[in-house]
């Protein structure tokens, strides 16, 4: 393509068409009837131009100028003299092709190997034609399809064009398939893509939400653990007061934290299917296992098995029966395990909330494409290694011993600027040996499947991937045909 | 070719400042210096001084041939046997060896391509001071002088050297150890057996007496000799953590050699160190050790992978070399007279005429075996290049391809891989003959192997390869995998072809593979064996576009003393010491001689080599081994492969961007524009380098490569025809100014200007530049700055292809470059350019010149007879003047030919001239 100067003199009216650069692709059609016609489709192929350069079907070729497309016929034509095409030299036109190198850019020798620069065109019939180097022109090595590079050379070229066109158009017709196959696909993953967007933030949004509650709850918590505290020390600081008598209420009341009372008992437990009537000692003393008073230990196989059951007794709702309930060192214990408890929870939440940001941070594309990719992982067999790529995530690379290394974590989108969602960097894997660490680069090809399909170590501790999906599949990828070469 | 790289100079310079902070270095506690090796310092620590040792000149006998004579050490009483040959071609050897050693010491086989021919040597006259022999025709005359005993080479009334001068000649006689049981038995023994034998001698030889008191065995002497202090590291050394056992004893010889008016010596690769050999006073002999250096230190005498004991002197009026030939640990001191003397000195000297006359001397020590020392007496360089070429060969002549780049790594990972980067190479029509796998490519480095999953079908690849007209290089390495499903491992063991320990055992080591074995290749019968592994049916997925590289060859023994083998090994009646310089030497001639004759005796092989000794040159092409990749390791590729081509070795070349690390985008290319012009032109790296492939640096950068890469590719039959003759004649194609300008002293040291009177054009720009000057060439990164000296004649072929086989038809352009005389010289040489047939005069050589006016193409070899396809299509004359007219005349057919003239730079340019290159013809400028 970048062979074909934007220029066409057109004979006829002796003028020259230049076409525009932003033409990105020029494609020639052949016709058998001597007319030439130059077809220039723009990148976009939404209109078809035809410029330029009608030759008459009268002109005669006394002599094939071997090595030249037909777009380049013109400058060849049988005169007394050959203007080299840069115009640098006015040679005789027996010199052209005489395999004798006159011009500085080659273009007296399209057909031979004079010139360190010149290149020859393979015509290809029924395969794409093509530009090769001159150096390859009768080197013994069968270059052009059409076997016309090697027409003074030992070598036994077949015309394989047709053959290699069938499998360039078979590979091309699959291409497509897959490619149409491909975006369909795409588009189902855009779309749950979109879906799964928005899942995450509404997940987002609800673990937003039960972080606001818990909040909420862990100040109250906060402000009940201190209140016992609070309530704690006083108790502390008026038994250290030695005021015995208010001393004795308070441990009669509640406050030995290493025991328990029948008292208490008869105050605080009901019976389940009567909440209003007080036990009697006798039933207190039943519920504590025959002791007026028992220690914590004790409690928890007597008392608290019974409470925790729950089908005879429990303990007397707090509103009423703990509107005053004994500020004693019990509670404040209570109160920092509770205050702890909504802590963890609330700091969970928080982690899982950031990470959930983070993931969404991640660039996926522009319809959110690439989403699906994340929590998922792929693996491949490669020789003796095992490697598995978590995209956005990480890659590692497992030995038949076992024994996982990182192949580096998710970095950045590294493709071109045209495509930035071409390629992955993992970087900072695990040290290599001679210093820095490991890197993965993945390139994304478009597929039907969502799969690892290659990996290599061109160099130490750099490894490249080629991981194939559908949502890799890009739509201007179908407007390169079988033509893409001038 | 001229001297170019110098130009670097200054970016070399900068580029060290920034590298100064980096350690990063050998380990020098791995490697003995001196003082560490036992008999280095026992022989260092005599100083110069009277000889003890006398020539018994009456013991002299003269055949037509040869000259022997007794010596003697008065202290000891031991008598050493002289031999003296004059041998053709201007070279006198001298032997010295024990006159009854208690057993044979080593002499180097297979070195020498024959027992070297000899010429008359005839008395002129004899006193009891001394002997005087005429050398030859010459007036070249050997003083042998008795008391003490020294050798004295004249020339008229020049001396060109003198052997024990400074009497510095010791031979550490072999003896029993005293304090053991078994010499006491012996020697008891021995002195029956002496008695026994003279009442027997006495009556059948009235002589015998007499002779018996000169006899070393003697009981009276012996008595003497016990007296001898037996010194540390004798009879037992160690090392680290590695003993050596020395089961013989001290062995050790050391010869002094005087070079009168000498200030430049040069030779004894390999160290990584200047041209010009330094003074050794003030540090370490240079070192010849084959051993395997772990990132090595340039600029110092630390011994290197390859060992050639050559060292050649050189002064306006003479060239002279000294060929020791001893295959045991080595070391050489160099001293000089006026190495201290500054310029000024010398000048102050030189005015008021009370010089004394410069010299230099040299002294060579070795571990064991005899002196078998070759005095190579010039005249000129290239005298000594021949003389020393008729001792050990000249310089393979490999297959042309090798001599196009070469694209190597640690590792391709795998056919893919080598498919790809091959395909690299056209995608950016960049050419290459050879791409090469390194030890990865193997099943477990078990060599003559292939990786099941990564090379599963070498053939596929190889044939890969062979349509586009390139071949591969596989390393095989002669460490051997200990593993009994590994058939070489079992083959090896089951002949008994391993080198065994000192006792018996077959002997062990660390390497790549892990526990390896080593092949003795002393062994001619476990040569052939390997030879006969290198068979298509034997080396399997192996094919004739596939060739060898001999690694680690030193040979490297990770766990060995100094990362190499144990001294006490065992080589059949040799100890590993007596022969450790030539193990990688025969490696290679082995696995030479296996690509031989797997094609039947057609095909020249290819293998490269690592470690090397004196006639390496006749198997293929080496290395400098791991280097680096910074700039002065580039800087040193030059000196290095100048000094082996000095001794033969013309088949030389550096990693190319440096082997250790990972070398700066400009390194990297000035490292190709360089390597361009080294003969041997690979890229290497680490495996744990960033891949470095030509096109891997932007555009720009891989142009520059693409163009370095293609200039060697043009100058591709200038190569060829210069290994041609360095085959035919052994003189280096790298080669210092010195060789080509012998009298301009300017040019022995010349490191940044050469002083010549002639013309040089720049080979791109064919800007002409008159000698005798100095010049500071401006450098782009693309300018290689190349010179074609006037009065030269190059042939290139500048349809650049794929790969030099895709180029074997080509057309030539001649650059015909004229001097001030108006004339030029060169050759062409064509052949097949892969078989032995050239020896079967298949061959076209033609020489061209230019004089008067004429350019004329004169068959050299009018027996030989080759046909190519190959035609003239330009003349390129540099120098010209406009001619009128230009007339071919080839086949008795005259022709007119076009030309163009270009008078801004005198270059005239002859249009499509067109006659075959091998036919005789002549064009006029008129």
């Amino acid at each position: 393509m970048r062979h074909v100067t934007a220029c066409f003199r057109k004979r006829k009216h002796g003028e020259f068409k230049c076409l525009s650069r932003s033409f990105k692709q020029v494609l020639a059609g052949f016709y058998e009837t001597g007319r030439r016609e130059f077809t220039v489709l723009d990148s976009d192929m939404r209109f078809q131009v035809i410029v330029a350069a009608v030759f008459w079907s009268g002109f005669v070729e006394s002599r094939k100028v071997r090595g030249i497309s037909s777009s380049y016929k013109r400058f060849y034509k049988e005169r007394k003299s050959f203007l080299c095409i840069d115009g640098s030299k006015i040679i005789p036109f027996e010199q052209v092709n005489d395999d004798y190198c006159d011009c500085e850019d080659g273009s007296d020798e399209p057909g031979t190997s004079a010139c360190p620069r010149g290149r020859f065109y393979c015509t290809n019939l029924g395969f794409r034609p093509h530009y090769i180097p001159s150096s390859r022109v009768n080197d013994g090595i069968c270059d052009c399809c059409d076997a016309s590079d090697e027409y003074n050379s030992p070598a036994h070229c077949q015309n394989t064009c047709w053959n290699l066109g069938q499998k360039e158009r078979a590979y091309v017709e699959g291409q497509m398939r897959t490619l149409d196959e491909g975006l369909r696909l795409k588009q189902q993953l855009i779309e749950e893509g979109v879906l799964l967007w928005r899942e995450k933030q509404a997940q987002l949004r609800e673990l937003q939400q039960v972080a606001e509650d818990l909040q909420i709850k862990l100040e109250e918590h906060r402000r009940r653990k201190h209140e016992a505290e609070r309530l704690k020390e006083q108790t502390l600081k008026a038994l250290e007061a030695g005021d015995s008598g208010k001393g004795r209420i308070l441990m009669r009341s509640c406050c030995n934290p290493y025991s328990i009372t029948v008292d208490e008992v008869k105050t605080k437990v009901v019976l389940v299917h009567d909440e209003e009537r007080l036990l009697s000692e006798d039933e207190a003393l039943g519920l504590l296992g025959g002791g007026h008073q028992i220690d914590l230990t004790k409690f928890r196989r007597t008392l608290w098995d019974v409470l925790t059951r729950g089908d005879s007794v429990k303990v007397r709702s707090i509103s009423l029966h703990f509107q005053h309930p004994p500020r004693c060192f019990f509670a404040a214990e209570w109160e920092a395990t509770n205050l702890k408890k909504v802590e963890e929870a609330y700091e969970t939440v928080n982690m899982e909330i950031s990470d959930l940001r983070k993931k969404l941070a991640i660039d996926y594309g522009t319809d959110w494409e690439f989403l699906f990719l994340n929590s998922q992982c792929y693996k491949l067999k490669v020789y003796e290694y095992i490697y598995t790529l978590c995209p956005f995530n990480q890659v590692t690379q497992k030995n038949t011993a076992g024994t996982e290394v990182s192949l580096g974590t998710w970095g950045m989108w590294a493709g071109t600027p045209k495509n930035q969602y071409s390629q992955m960097v993992y970087e900072n894997g695990e040290p290599c040996w001679q210093g820095g660490s490991r890197t993965t680069t993945v390139t994304l090809t478009c597929g039907t499947e969502t799969a690892l399909r290659s990996v290599k170590e061109p160099s130490k501790c750099q490894y490249i991937m080629d991981f194939q999906t559908p949502v890799a599949c890009q739509p201007v990828l179908k407007q390169r045909g079988i033509h893409s070469e001038l | 070719m001229a001297s170019f790289t110098e130009r670097m100079v200054p970016v070399l310079v900068l580029w060290l400042a920034v590298c100064l902070a980096e350690t990063w270095a050998v380990d020098r506690g791995n490697f003995k210096t001196c003082d560490q090796s036992a008999f280095c310092k026992r022989q260092r620590a005599l100083k110069p001084g009277e000889s003890p040792y006398r020539a018994l000149l009456e013991t002299m006998e003269l055949t037509n041939t040869r000259l022997t004579l007794q010596l003697i050490n008065d202290n000891n009483k031991v008598r050493l046997l002289l031999e003296l040959y004059r041998l053709q071609g201007n070279i006198t050897r001298v032997k010295i060896n024990e006159l009854k050693p208690l057993k044979p010491r080593y002499e180097v086989p297979d070195v020498l391509i024959r027992e070297p021919p000899t010429e008359p040597l005839s008395l002129l006259s004899q006193d009891e001071n001394g002997v005087v022999l005429s050398l030859g025709s010459e007036s070249q005359r050997v003083i042998i002088s008795a008391r003490p005993f020294r050798l004295d080479i004249m020339e008229g009334s020049d001396v060109l050297m003198s052997l024990n001068s400074r009497g510095l000649l010791t031979f550490e006689h072999l003896r029993m150890r005293k304090d053991t049981f078994s010499y006491k038995v012996t020697s008891t023994v021995a002195s029956v057996w002496d008695n026994i034998k003279r009442v027997f001698s006495s009556q059948a030889d009235p002589e015998a007496e007499k002779k018996e008191e000169a006899d070393p065995a003697n009981q009276a002497e012996t008595t003497k000799e016990e007296e001898e202090k037996v010194e540390d590291g004798m009879w037992e050394e160690t090392f680290k953590s590695h003993s050596d056992s020395k089961p013989n004893g001290p062995s050790a010889i050391s010869l002094d050699f005087s070079l009168p008016g000498v200030e430049h010596v040069y030779g004894i690769p390999e160290h990584a160190d200047t041209l010009r050999l330094k003074t050794t006073e003030n540090g370490d002999p240079y070192r010849l050790y084959n051993l395997d250096v772990f990132q090595y230190e340039l600029y110092n005498p630390m011994a290197l992978y390859g060992a050639v004991p050559v060292m050649l002197a050189h002064n306006t009026q003479r060239t002279t070399g000294i060929f020791w030939l001893n295959a045991a640990e080595t070391w050489v001191d160099i001293s000089s007279n006026t190495a201290g003397k500054t310029v000024f000195g010398k000048m102050l000297d030189y005015v008021q005429g009370s010089s004394e006359t410069p010299q230099t001397d040299v002294r060579w020590i070795s571990e064991s075996g005899i002196i078998d020392v070759f005095l190579m007496l010039g005249p000129t360089p290239k005298d000594v290049f021949s003389q020393y070429a008729s001792l050990t060969g000249t310089q393979s002549f490999p297959p042309l391809a090798s001599l196009g780049y070469h694209q190597c790594r640690w590792n391709y990972n795998d056919q893919e891989d080598v498919q790809s980067v091959d395909a690299g190479f056209d995608e950016h029509d960049i050419p290459y003959d050879f791409i090469w796998l390194d030890i990865e490519h193997t099943d477990g480095k078990r060599y003559f192997t292939w990786d099941p999953h990564k090379f599963a079908t070498p053939k596929e690849m190889l044939q890969g390869l062979m349509d586009k007209k390139r071949k591969l290089v596989a390393i095989v390495d002669p460490h051997i995998k200990v593993d009994s499903n590994y058939k070489i491992h079992n083959e090896i063991r089951s002949k008994g072809f391993y080198i065994k320990n000192k006792d018996g055992g077959d002997y062990e080591g660390w390497c790549w593979p892990g526990s390896a074995s080593y092949p003795d290749f002393f062994r001619a019968d476990m040569r052939a064996w390997w030879a006969s592994m290198f068979a298509y049916d034997q080396y399997e997925g192996s094919m004739e576009n596939m060739y060898t590289w001999n690694d680690m060859n030193e040979p490297s023994v990770f766990n060995g003393p100094e990362v190499t083998m144990h001294k006490d090994t065992v080589h059949g009646a040799w100890e590993h010491r007596d022969v450790h310089n030539l193990y990688g030497f025969y490696v290679q001639m082995a696995t030479a001689e296996g690509l031989i004759q797997r094609s039947g005796g057609i095909e020249r092989p290819f293998v490269l080599t690592r470690a090397f000794f004196a006639g390496s040159q006749r198997y293929g092409a080496v290395w400098t081994g791991d280097n680096a990749a910074e700039w002065d390791h580039l800087k040193i590729s030059i000196p290095m492969c100048l000094s082996l081509g000095l001794v033969g070795i013309s088949f030389c070349g550096a990693d190319v961007g440096g082997f250790f690390k990972s070398p700066s985008t400009e390194l990297l290319v000035r490292w190709y524009q360089t390597g361009a012009y080294q003969p041997f032109f690979r890229a290497h790296a680490h495996l744990d380098t960033p891949r470095r492939e030509p096109w891997l640096f932007g555009p720009e950068n891989t142009a520059l490569i693409r163009e370095a890469v293609r200039q060697r590719y043009t100058l591709l039959p200038y190569w060829y025809q210069q290994f041609y003759h360095a085959h035919r004649t052994g003189e280096p194609i790298m080669r210092p100014l010195w060789v080509e300008y012998p009298q301009d002293p300017a040019t022995f040291s010349c490191l940044n200007l050469f002083v010549c009177s002639q013309v040089w054009f720049d080979i791109h720009t064919f800007q002409k530049h008159n000698g005798a000057q100095n010049l500071y060439i401006p450098v782009t990164m693309s300018s290689i700055p190349v010179f074609q000296r006037g009065g030269s004649i190059i042939p290139r072929k500048v349809r650049v292809r794929r790969s030099s086989t895709c180029m074997e038809h080509d057309p030539y352009t001649l650059y015909v470059a004229l001097n001030l005389q108006r004339t030029a010289e060169g050759e062409l040489y064509i052949d097949d350019g892969h078989t032995f047939n050239y020896e079967k005069k298949e061959f076209i050589h033609r020489r061209l010149s230019f004089a008067k006016n004429i350019l004329s193409s004169v068959n050299l070899a009018p027996d030989a007879q080759f046909t190519t396809r190959s035609w003239i299509e330009r003349v390129v004359i540099l120098g010209a003047s406009k001619p009128s007219k230009v007339t071919l005349q080839t086949a008795g057919e005259y022709s007119q030919l076009e030309f163009d003239f270009d008078a801004s730079m005198s270059v005239l340019t002859l249009r499509k001239p067109g006659m075959n290159a091998g036919a005789d013809w002549t064009v006029m400028l008129q």
